[in-house]
């Protein structure tokens, strides 16, 4: 294993009717805390903390999240995962995440916020096979700098892979350079500051679902703007731009409502964080 | 030469007349409405958009053909497809390489066209008009570098006439605005020869979210 700043390893598993934990291993700058169950659905939620306040120069985490058959999990961080400057090598965080038949996990991080001169690489590799399901949440805001300027940041690049039984099928790519694009014009951000995304990929993610979600969150908010679409396996994606961590955020979690509510005929739990 | 200009002409029907790729989006906010609006437009499609998805994919499976290395060419057009999340535009794209197929497929022969008819329709590959366009380059003996200005400049005299009649603009606003970006096409080119393979598929969040947002509009010319 190369020099990680931080590693999470999770293993989970269903034993009557509640997911488990199989193998929890944390190193370094990672650590999660015990999973609560915040219902009676068997449902843990796992909570990951950067005990180091933010990701600095040269810091290389590495996440490895694994559900067994029917196994169902959320995850999500206790607070934004800053990006600090990074003078010499960019961070970066690998994820591989590996989803059998009849698994849910809910991927609901913070926002990444990038401070002044943050340069910060993501890679994100996610193996399903068919009868999975995933709600992967992203998304980008920028940090203020000490003059109070915004897009101070020199690079955010998030790149995911989703693979289902083996097959490439969503590849997303997310680059934002302020200094080498005009990153707040037509084509761009358009005078956002924020960018969303949320990925839902399962068999139950069909024209009608997309309909209730556009329905849920048009028209529009001021301020916010979101397009969605049916991908090329079953699943959607949810593209939100938006001035605010509160705008995404309200966005995102009224499509986990639905999505929640079409899987298991129910509400999710607010995820307590403070 | 005269060949591959034949692939160029906005009269070889492909379908990209009726496709937009979200600029009918931008029109109907009013945020695209005369020349200069739609040149930027252009230029942000064609520098972002095209030179990260398209283009780069295109060197790509030049190199696979002429190194005879099919599976690359197949792994290229699944990513185009898949980088691809606005319905209406993929789906859209997957027609046009289809149409375009099947028209160079009545004119010339050749193996890796036909395994690539044959991979559509067994839905192992989608179809793409970048990928079938380059083939057809390399199959015509053109460089690689003419192939991806050629390629460029095919998509950009469609953009251009869907512009004309959409915003819409005099003739002579398109030509000249032809004659403009014809400028810009070498330094595309270069780029797409500069970039690395862990280039590919650069999001520009809000050419896709018109694409998104086009799926959702009422009145309209444009099938995306």
């Amino acid at each position: 294993m190369k020099d990680w700043t931080g590693i999470l390893r999770l293993e989970a598993e269903e034993r009557d009717s509640r997911t488990v934990a199989r193998n929890v291993y944390f190193q370094g700058a990672f650590k999660v805390m015990r999973p609560i169950y915040h219902d009676d659905s068997g449902q843990p939620c796992y909570y990951l903390l950067n005990p180091g306040g933010g990701y600095l120069d040269g810091d290389r985490y590495h996440l490895g999240i694994s559900l067994l058959e029917n196994a169902r999990l959320t995850l999500t961080t206790q607070s934004a995962t800053k990006i600090y400057k990074t003078p010499n090598t960019p961070a970066y965080q690998e994820t591989e995440i590996s989803l059998k038949k009849g698994s849910y996990l809910e991927y609901i991080p913070d926002p990444l916020i990038g401070y002044e001169h943050a340069r910060y690489d993501q890679k994100t590799v996610i193996r399903m096979e068919k009868g999975a399901s995933l709600l992967y949440c992203d998304s980008v805001t920028p940090g203020w700098s000490p003059e109070g300027t915004l897009f101070s940041y020199d690079t955010l690049r998030l790149r995911t892979e989703i693979y289902m039984d083996g097959e490439l099928a969503v590849y997303d790519h997310i680059k934002l350079q302020p200094a080498g694009q005009p990153v707040d014009g037509l084509g761009f951000l358009e005078g956002y500051t924020h960018l969303g995304s949320m990925l839902f990929i399962g068999e139950k993610a069909d024209a009608g679902l997309l309909d209730e979600l556009y329905s849920a969150v048009h028209p529009e908010p001021d301020g916010v703007r979101i397009g969605m679409s049916l991908l090329n396996v079953p699943g959607l994606a949810v593209r939100i731009l938006a001035h605010s961590t509160q705008a995404v955020e309200r966005i995102q979690a009224e499509c986990h409502h639905l999505v929640s509510r079409r899987l298991f005929g129910r509400n999710p739990s607010f995820l307590r964080k403070y | 030469m005269l060949s591959l200009l034949q692939l160029c002409d906005s009269n070889f029907p492909t379908g990209a007349f009726s496709h937009s790729f979200g600029l009918e989006s931008y029109i109907q906010e009013g945020q695209v409405h005369d020349p200069a609006t739609f040149a930027s437009w252009l230029g942000v499609y064609l520098n972002q958009q095209l030179v990260h998805a398209d283009g780069l994919a295109a060197r790509c499976v030049f190199d696979a053909v002429q190194g005879n290395r099919p599976d690359e060419v197949w792994k290229w057009d699944r990513l185009l497809s898949v980088q691809n999340l606005a319905r209406e535009t993929r789906e859209g794209t997957q027609k046009m390489g289809d149409r375009m197929l099947a028209l160079i497929e009545s004119m010339y022969s050749f193996p890796i066209l036909s395994q690539y008819r044959q991979r559509i329709r067994g839905k192992a590959s989608f179809g793409h008009p970048a990928v079938v366009f380059t083939m057809t380059g390399h199959h015509l003996g053109a460089s690689r570098e003419d192939t991806l200005v050629f390629y460029l400049y095919s998509v950009v005299v469609g953009l251009v006439q869907n512009a004309v009649r959409a915003i819409p603009l005099g003739q002579t606003a398109g030509q000249r605005i032809i004659r403009d970006v014809q400028e810009e096409l070498p330094a595309a080119v270069d780029r797409i020869l500069a970039l690395d393979e862990e280039d590919f598929g650069v999001l520009s969040p809000g050419i896709e979210l018109s694409q998104m947002k086009h799926e959702r509009v009422n009145i309209r010319i444009f099938m995306s």
